[in-house]
């Protein structure tokens, strides 16, 4: 415990060097798979956390940002690249490119934080999410959503509710990974799932389609495919006159009839929280996998009135936010 | 400086057995084939998926990517020559017939190999004492060592036949050869190759990903056309060493745009256009100097 102290306080003495602008400023290798409004605000959360507990940036840290624009192939140089340019940190948002990150900085010593992935010990990336001792030199923040909890959101909006149906791209690793979880939490709900496939979002339409009819509700969860083309799953629900549940809270005004999740922007404050931990003397192996908890309700009374859907008085009193009248309106003090 | 030419030439290198591939169905055959797409990742699939379920030996995966691409490829050339598809949609149909059956391979998007001896492990470990330049030894030695076995190939009666399949087929059909066939062995090993390169890829950048094989096309083919302008020639030896030259430039300019697009004033979203325009710097070059040549003669 002693060591652990003295560690620390040689951590914070090294950050408050590093804060003062006597050494050079840190190099933070920052890439991400794709330009997206969810990790674009994750990114700029990480920013963010630094920059409020001091690291100015110019002075204190200098952030080298990447993306890979939608290429796992370039997913490896990249990191590479911030191997050359002599990175102190890196930061990796969504599963290919932490995986690209950790191969490449193995046995570097180099701490690799990833944010926005949802599954990092079925993705390999980590040994154990609660015990870090053996996970080298990785960790960072899972966005593994309560899909559990989203169900019984949906069966909570009514009791009719039977038959869910999800729209998905199996060739996502983070969403095929939400679908079995669905999958294997729906009987225990009384509900089963009905999949739909849709590899490109130009194939969407037809699968959302596909379903109408067949479903009591629509479910989307963090499926890159299935958001670039959200439209096509409304329509479809609209067509079918059945709630669509979102998981993605920012996507409320474009009609589902509920959304839920993680405000990304804050998932990149936690990755920045932990980047923090390591500058101040902390190793990653000290570090365990933070799940991101508190997920938001948001609801859509527009979309709602336009189905015929009243929803119980139980979920608005846990709404953070609804559409209501064509704008947003966020619960105050929130 | 040095250490990112070294990744950009091992990248060259791995994604040049994939644009040899592109080469013998675009350049040879003269059959624009789509497969390509998927049996890059059906190679990458095999290999992870052999390495983590089953622990099978590094060098043995390849194998049975080159495999498995073999078939995905037959496939190809059977849609086109017994079904009489035509060769875009015969290529399309087994690319998005790949993406299902890919999934099925990986049993998920995406593998890690960061805990599984992986070829680049084992190379590290048993060339320990050529350092940095390991893993770039043997991917050249691999690529080069298969470049002259296809040259060898295309000099036999076989390999002229199939050539003469792209370039008059008329001709040798005349000479009593089946072009159905020769077609079909085109794709099996232009397919083949490309899986090898995709098993080599996955196990070079320690990870197989399903969404990996887009593009594989445009990359070859840009590999193709870069190389076959800075290198013109009619000979197969120089033919298959431009492709792998294209490759190459292909790859230290994607290394360059990363490393320096930012001084010029290009951001992170900027990498695809700066990547291009660097490709279309190389591939001007030569027509300018000559160009220049040519004034300079008639002066």
């Amino acid at each position: 415990m002693k060591r652990g102290i003295a560690g620390v306080l040689v951590g914070l003495l090294i950050a408050a060097v590093a804060v003062a602008g006597l050494g050079a400023p840190i190099r933070i290798g920052i890439c991400k798979i794709v330009e997206h409004p969810a990790l674009d605000a994750n990114e700029r959360g990480i920013i963010d956390a630094l920059t409020a507990a001091g690291y100015i940036e110019g002075k204190d840290v200098e952030y080298i940002l990447a993306s890979a624009q939608g290429d796992p192939n370039n997913a490896i140089p990249i990191a590479q690249d911030f191997q050359a340019k002599g990175v102190t940190l890196v930061v990796a948002i969504s599963t290919p490119m932490a995986l690209a990150a950790a191969e490449v900085f193995e046995g570097t010593g180099v701490p690799v934080v990833f944010s926005a992935v949802t599954d990092p010990v079925a993705a390999g990336l980590v040994l154990d999410d609660d015990d870090p001792s053996q996970n080298g030199n990785v960790t960072g923040v899972s966005d593994l959503i309560d899909v559990a909890g989203d169900l019984a959101l949906l069966k909570e909006l009514s009791s009719s509710i039977r038959r869910i149906g999800i729209v998905y791209n199996p060739g996502e690793a983070n969403s095929a990974r939400l679908t079995a979880i669905a999958e294997a939490a729906a009987p225990g709900l009384g509900l089963s799932i009905v999949k739909a496939i849709a590899d490109t979002s130009a194939n969407v339409p037809a699968a959302a389609q596909s379903l109408v009819g067949r479903v009591d509700a629509f479910y989307v969860t963090t499926d890159n495919t299935v958001v670039s083309a959200i439209d096509a799953v409304i329509a479809a629900a609209e067509e079918g006159n059945v709630p669509f549940l979102m998981a993605d809270p920012t996507s409320l005004r474009f009609g589902p009839v509920l959304a839920t999740g993680f405000d990304y922007y804050k998932q990149g404050l936690l990755a920045g929280d932990i980047v923090l931990q390591i500058l101040t003397g902390k190793k990653p192996n000290q570090i365990p996998v933070v799940y991101q908890t508190g997920a938001e309700i948001h609801l859509n009374l527009d979309a709602a009135a336009h189905i015929g859907l009243e929803f119980p008085a139980s979920l608005i009193d846990r709404a953070t936010g609804i559409f209501f009248g064509g704008a947003s309106w966020l619960r105050s003090g929130d | 400086m040095g250490s990112i030419l070294i990744h950009a030439a091992e990248q060259g290198f791995a994604y040049g057995i994939a644009a040899l591939g592109v080469f013998i169905t675009f350049r040879i055959l003269r059959f624009p084939d789509l497969t390509v797409d998927g049996s890059f990742v059906t190679g990458a699939a095999i290999a992870s998926s052999l390495l983590t379920s089953m622990g099978v030996d590094p060098f043995l995966t390849l194998a049975a990517a080159f495999g498995a691409g073999c078939i995905a490829g037959m496939v190809t050339g059977f849609l086109h020559t017994r079904l009489g598809i035509t060769d875009l949609l015969a290529g399309v149909l087994s690319m998005i017939m790949l993406y299902s059956i890919n999934l099925r391979i990986m049993g998920k998007p995406s593998i890690s190999l960061l805990r599984v001896a992986t070829l680049s492990d084992v190379v590290e470990r048993a060339l320990s004492p050529l350092g940095a330049v390991a893993i770039l030894a043997v991917l050249a030695g691999m690529t080069l060592l298969i470049k002259f076995v296809l040259d060898a190939f295309f000099r036999t009666e076989f390999g002229l036949a199939l050539r003469a399949t792209g370039d008059n087929e008329a001709m040798i059909v005349a000479q009593g050869v089946n072009t159905k066939s020769m077609k079909v062995f085109g794709l099996a090993l232009s397919n083949g190759l490309v899986a090898l390169s995709g098993a080599l890829v996955a196990q070079y950048s320690g990870f197989a990903d399903v969404g990996m094989g887009v593009g594989t096309i445009v990359t070859g083919l840009a590999a193709v056309i870069v190389g076959g302008s800075l290198i013109r020639s009619r000979r197969i030896g120089w033919m298959t060493a431009s492709v792998l030259v294209g490759s190459l430039v292909y790859r230290v300019a994607v290394m360059f745009a990363l490393r320096y697009g930012y001084l010029i004033g290009f951001q992170a979203s900027d990498l695809k256009l700066v990547t291009s325009l660097i490709v279309i710097v190389a591939l001007v070059i030569p027509t300018v100097r000559e160009r220049l040549m040519r004034k300079v003669g008639s002066c």
